[in-house]
């Protein structure tokens, strides 16, 4: 029984990067800079990749590992090369200038993660392998749809997605044996990468129409 | 012979075939032909799911039941009235140097692809696909409501893709919480993330799950179907985007979107009772259908009012479906057709005005506009009427299907609130419409141009549809509801 062995030592790598992952998520929140942001979310996606890693080891499940290597594509790759030529095309200024300054958005960011802690408890019971990766989960999804509240700027709310993406995902991982089945991950994956493709196009349309990125300006539409 | 397959392959085919062919001539007789051969495979389906029951291809990867086969009808017809009526409608566009031609391209293009990724969410057997299908279906869609690349557009299309994403996460993590109660059900297994397979084994799985999986769900498919008060993005959507791709949003998204949540429904329905769900459904319904009026009556530009009606309708579909009642479950299906005929002659007729009046606000259209545009102006007028739901239109017949089901079933607080909001804004498009289609043209009103067909033929088409069906429903599309109605309700 390889499996029952590793089971300690594989649940304590999961645990520790899926913590790894909320922490970066909380840098996310804190930090301005947004080349720095789309390094973060790359190294968050390695995580989720690793713990992609682990997970199909573990199992000995051969398609995770194609997750995995997906994950590191698209998420860690391809999306944040993509993004960064995004922002030197259209040359936007660096600041991503939330609407709440760094502590209180942390302060939030601290409570919605209790949040996420409260709402998993009933169901820690169901976690295949890592302790809390579903609480996590749930505070990646939570405090992502703040980020995107919070920010001003069209790119910077795409990037605010995507972490939630990584939420859902984490959570996929954390309720099932083997993640979701593979043709359902196939769909994800090229969904995600079409959406921020579409976004992307967006994106520089309005920064031509409007010469500005700010979607608090996008207000005409109203009744 | 397999039919699933070529109703999926017909349109893709003609969306990819467009990006290489020269002549828009050409784009749009693919567009046409893709949707008339959808058209008739789906009739044949139809046939075929009244023989079988279910339909399944691609060893249970695609699968059709009743439900399926009514929505991919809906979806055929729509979209082959769209593509009817954007060729001259571009092409006039084309003249007034309102968009360019690659931009029309990218029309064709993305249209079939919208409508191809609308029969995957209907045909697919796994929820997982399912929810890809939907985020494809407003992937593509967005770019088509910032097709003319102003300012508003493209504001309308960033709430709408910005919206639509987060409630996608929301419904995706819906779809894990499913699979979740799936693999508890069964820990040894790898579990399917089939639609068959879960309602066999639907007994089993963990409620609490389920209930959590609803609520996800809901939010989530629930903002792409417009219920209020995630309908923000609704009124700028439709409004913002060309009229033969609002015609398209209205009439067959909107539902798509709902076919989803009913498919959610139906599951937590078979493993609770039908109880948390249906609960759900009807308050949030009825929450848009009672919120859509107000916005009817003081609405300043008309194509924001057929998106609040549509609000409205699809308010109401959902109430009848959380009455759930075999009477009331079956006039929602039959709302659901009616209302898909209906809306987009509407929204065709708006586009005739856009053109010539170059304006949508009704203080710079003023008034009588049956006087320059008697066509335009008697479509409008005729598919207005069927809107509010007066008789002879099928929306009346409807509508008192519902009533009378809710009735029957003693739900009297709900029916009078499905009647008042039906009367509030029956006097509110009423009211709006004789404004702008009757009266005298100010002596002082601009000149406006004409055109001579207006893109007569696909709203003919529709009102005709929708007259015939109105007075007479063929045995076996009655049996086909019938079965829908079942499938929803629970079977019997």
């Amino acid at each position: 029984m390889s499996a029952s062995a590793t089971a300690p030592i594989g649940s304590q790598i999961l645990t520790l990067m899926a913590a790894l992952m909320l922490v970066l998520q909380l840098f996310i929140i804190a930090q301005r800079r947004l080349l720095t942001n789309i390094r973060l979310f790359a190294i968050q996606s390695l995580l989720l990749a690793g713990i992609a890693a682990v997970v199909a080891f573990h199992h000995a499940a051969n398609h995770v590992y194609l997750v995995a290597g997906l994950t590191l594509v698209g998420k860690v790759v391809l999306l944040p090369w993509l993004l960064t030529r995004l922002v030197y095309r259209i040359q936007i200024h660096q600041e991503i200038e939330p609407l709440l300054n760094a502590p209180s958005s942390m302060l939030i960011g601290g409570g919605l993660t209790l949040l996420g802690y409260v709402v998993a408890r009933p169901f820690t019971s169901m976690e295949r392998l890592g302790n809390n990766t579903l609480a996590i989960a749930l505070a990646l999804v939570l405090t992502g749809f703040f980020l995107t509240i919070n920010r001003r700027k069209a790119l910077t709310q795409v990037l605010a997605l995507l972490t939630v993406e990584n939420g859902v995902m984490l959570a996929a991982v954390a309720l099932t044996t083997y993640g979701m089945p593979l043709v359902v991950e196939l769909g994800i994956f090229f969904d995600v990468l079409v959406a921020v493709m579409v976004l992307a196009i967006l994106v520089y349309r309005i920064r031509e129409n409007f010469a500005s990125m700010d979607t608090s300006k996008l207000n005409q539409l109203k009744g | 012979m397999s039919l699933l397959t070529p109703i999926l392959i017909a349109p893709l085919l003609a969306g990819l075939l467009c990006l290489v062919v020269p002549s828009r001539r050409v784009m749009v007789a693919l567009g046409v032909l893709a949707f008339a051969t959808t058209l008739a495979l789906g009739i044949a389906l139809l046939h075929e799911v009244l023989a079988r029951g279910v339909v399944t291809e691609w060893n249970g990867f695609l699968c059709a039941d009743a439900l399926s086969a009514w929505m991919v009808l809906l979806v055929s017809v729509v979209s082959f009235a769209s593509a009817l009526y954007a060729g001259p409608y571009f092409q006039r566009d084309i003249e007034a140097g309102m968009v360019s031609p690659a931009r029309v391209r990218e029309f064709y293009v993305l249209t079939p692809l919208f409508g191809a990724g609308m029969f995957m969410v209907v045909l697919a057997n796994n929820l997982g696909v399912m929810w890809a299908a939907v985020e494809g279906t407003a992937l593509s869609s967005v770019l088509l409501v910032a097709l003319y690349n102003r300012r508003h557009s493209l504001e309308a299309a960033w709430k709408y893709v910005m919206l639509g994403s987060v409630g996608l996460a929301l419904a995706l993590l819906g779809t894990v919480f499913v699979y979740a109660a799936a693999c508890k059900n069964a820990p040894d297994a790898v579990p399917s993330l089939n639609w068959s397979y879960l309602m066999s084994v639907a007994g089993g799985l963990d409620p609490h799950l389920l209930k959590l999986a609803f609520v996800f769900a809901f939010v989530g498919y629930g903002t792409k179907a417009g219920l209020a008060p995630m309908h923000t993005w609704l009124p700028d959507a439709h409004s913002e985007a060309p009229s033969p791709t609002s015609a398209m949003l209205s009439g067959v998204s909107l539902k798509i979107a709902l076919y989803a949540l009913l498919r959610f429904h139906i599951l937590t329905a078979a493993c609770l009772d039908s109880a948390f769900s249906r609960r759900l459904l009807l308050v949030f319904g009825l929450l848009s259908m009672l919120l859509a009026p107000p916005f009817i009556l003081v609405q300043r530009n008309l194509k924001r009012l057929l998106a609040y009606s549509s609000l409205e309708h699809i308010g109401l579909i959902c109430t009848a479906i959380g009455l759930n009642t075999p009477l009331t479950i079956l006039g929602a299906l039959m709302h659901m057709g009616y209302h898909a005929l209906t809306k987009p002659v509407l929204f065709f007729a708006a586009g005739n005005i856009h053109q010539a009046f170059h304006a949508l606000e009704f203080r710079r259209i003023g008034s009588g506009v049956a006087k320059v545009l008697p066509l335009t102006a008697l479509w409008m007028g005729l598919a207005a009427l069927a809107a509010i739901g007066l008789p002879p239109f099928g929306l009346f017949l409807s509508e008192l299907t519902v009533l009378s089901g809710g009735l029957a079933a003693h739900e009297t607080t709900v029916s009078a609130l499905i009647l008042i909001a039906l009367v509030a804004s029956f006097c509110g498009i009423l009211q709006q419409f004789t404004r702008i289609l009757l009266g005298t043209r100010r002596p002082d009103a601009r000149p406006i141009e004409t055109h001579r067909l207006d893109g007569a033929p696909a709203m003919i088409l529709l009102l005709g549809a929708l007259l015939l069906f109105s007075v007479w429903l063929p045995e076996p599309l009655l049996d086909l509801l019938r079965q829908a109605a079942a499938i929803i309700g629970g079977q019997p």
